[in-house]
């Protein structure tokens, strides 16, 4: 009876150009299709959520700004009243800077005073469209791209400090790879040390120094600073702090060093890109 | 099946997922968010007859890719493969109990998303700490969420749901 009655209530035209499609085939078409996405170049297939990110950029960008807005409401432990409107004042005028093409070359001229050894590189500014910061991938995707002079292996700036690198461009957008991303690898020293060591990302917030005898001393707190890599970063630049250092468990002769970033990357709603030797 | 409001529906589900604005409901200790297009996938597979359930699967899975996936294609597989598997399997057994939906949700996001983690693997993406407890995290939300956003997703799909049977 209820069988009877769902075929009276269904339309008559529902699959009828379906039907001479057997399900078997449609599942193997559909699953032709996946792996033909999974295995395709990964810069052909970056372009459809390239497209996603630029088609949707306002309502992604007004989710992340009520995310954060929403979060940074919450009340932590022992927080007051005041600490808290300052920082929403704070986030306001975070958001009218951005706003202002002047202050954007105010705050460029800064960095470069900063850091002389950037005076000859190029600084772009750019606007988060989405963070994508979770255990499986920490990346950002920005509102500029090809058509500004970007290509992979750029490095990104956030609060003075690295962040991250280009890894993906097209011709409007581009994804920044994050350190702390595990397809991450960024050469690194830390604080004085003459030792390059590799660094790896281990998702969310963190990334792992390994393969660094235990000889050399290490303590919390110590800088990590990016090795200078010719026509990309020509001087060594912060890019975290080491917030944990133990032995490893595997090789107790080396150090597993744990590294945190020195901003609060999920908050950036901008970043700069440094190109270095740029084309006029 | 109504094509053109699936269509709008997925992709404002797909946009909400992608805008972080869930996150205002992350839970501790990974911070899990549900995932809400694979409860729209278990939705679809258990409310729709079985051709469409195959064709909604592999759809959702594609907007999840394009949305929130690291690699391309591994989601569409992975919500491909279930979505069409627990549509079969409800051919066989009903899932009509609020809790028998709501393990149905929990049991096709662990699946399909350790599935598309290895997948993931297998393209070459370097493999990130704490997937599994994040994995349980999101499915374990997604469960006891499920069952709530089913309501909504019959409402606007017009789908009765007290008349659903095996098809």
């Amino acid at each position: 009876m209820a069988r009877k009655l769902y075929r009276a209530h269904s339309p008559k035209r529902e699959n009828t150009s379906l039907r001479s499609i057997s399900r078997p085939m449609l599942f193997t078409w559909f699953m032709l299709t996946g792996l033909i996405l999974l295995f395709a170049p990964q810069n052909l297939t970056n372009d459809l959520q390239f497209a996603f990110a630029r088609v949707f950029r306002w309502p992604l960008t007004i989710g992340k700004n009520i995310s954060l807005y929403a979060r940074t409401r919450q009340p932590a432990p022992g927080e007051n009243f005041d600490e808290k409107s300052r920082y929403e004042n704070h986030i306001v005028n975070l958001q009218q800077q951005l706003r202002r093409q002047q202050e954007e070359i105010i705050e460029l001229t800064r960095l470069r005073v900063r850091f002389p050894a950037l005076e000859n590189a190029g600084l772009l500014m750019a606007d988060v469209i989405q963070p994508s910061i979770n255990e499986k991938r920490s990346e950002l995707t920005i509102n500029r791209g090809q058509n500004d002079g970007l290509k992979e292996g750029l490095f990104v700036l956030g609060d003075n400090s690295i962040i991250g690198k280009i890894s993906d461009v097209s011709p409007l957008a581009a994804k920044v790879t994050l350190f702390t991303d595990p397809a991450s690898r960024i050469a690194v020293r830390i604080g004085n040390l003459n030792v390059d060591r590799l660094m790896q990302g281990r998702g969310k917030d963190e990334a792992k120094i390994r393969l660094l005898p235990a000889k050399y001393k290490i303590s919390v707190g110590d800088k990590v600073l990016t090795r200078k890599t010719p026509g990309f970063l020509d001087a060594s630049m912060i890019i975290g702090v080491v917030s944990r250092c133990k032995r490893d468990d595997r090789n107790p002769s080396m150090w597993d060093i744990t590294v945190k970033p020195v901003c609060d990357i999920e908050r950036l709603n901008s970043i700069t890109v440094i190109i270095m030797n740029p084309q006029k | 099946m109504r094509w053109f409001r699936f269509a709008i529906f997925v992709t404002v589900v797909a946009v909400l997922l992608a805008s972080g604005l869930l996150n205002i409901i992350a839970l501790p200790p990974g911070d899990s968010i549900p995932n809400l297009l694979l409860i729209l996938l278990v939705f679809f597979a258990i409310h729709s007859n079985t051709t469409n359930a195959i064709i909604t699967s592999f759809v959702i899975g594609f907007a999840a890719d394009i949305s929130i996936g690291s690699t391309m294609g591994a989601l569409t597989i992975s919500f491909g493969l279930f979505g069409t598997a627990l549509a079969y399997l409800h051919r066989v057994i009903a899932i009509r109990k609020i809790h028998y939906q709501a393990f149905a949700i929990f049991i096709t996001a662990f699946m399909a998303l350790t599935l598309a983690h290895f997948l993931a693997l297998l393209r070459g993406r370097s493999p990130a700490s704490n997937v599994y407890s994040d994995i349980l995290g999101t499915a374990l939300y997604s469960a006891v969420v499920g069952p709530i956003f089913f309501l909504l997703a019959a409402w606007l799909m017009r789908i009765k749901t007290h008349r659903f049977g095996r098809r």
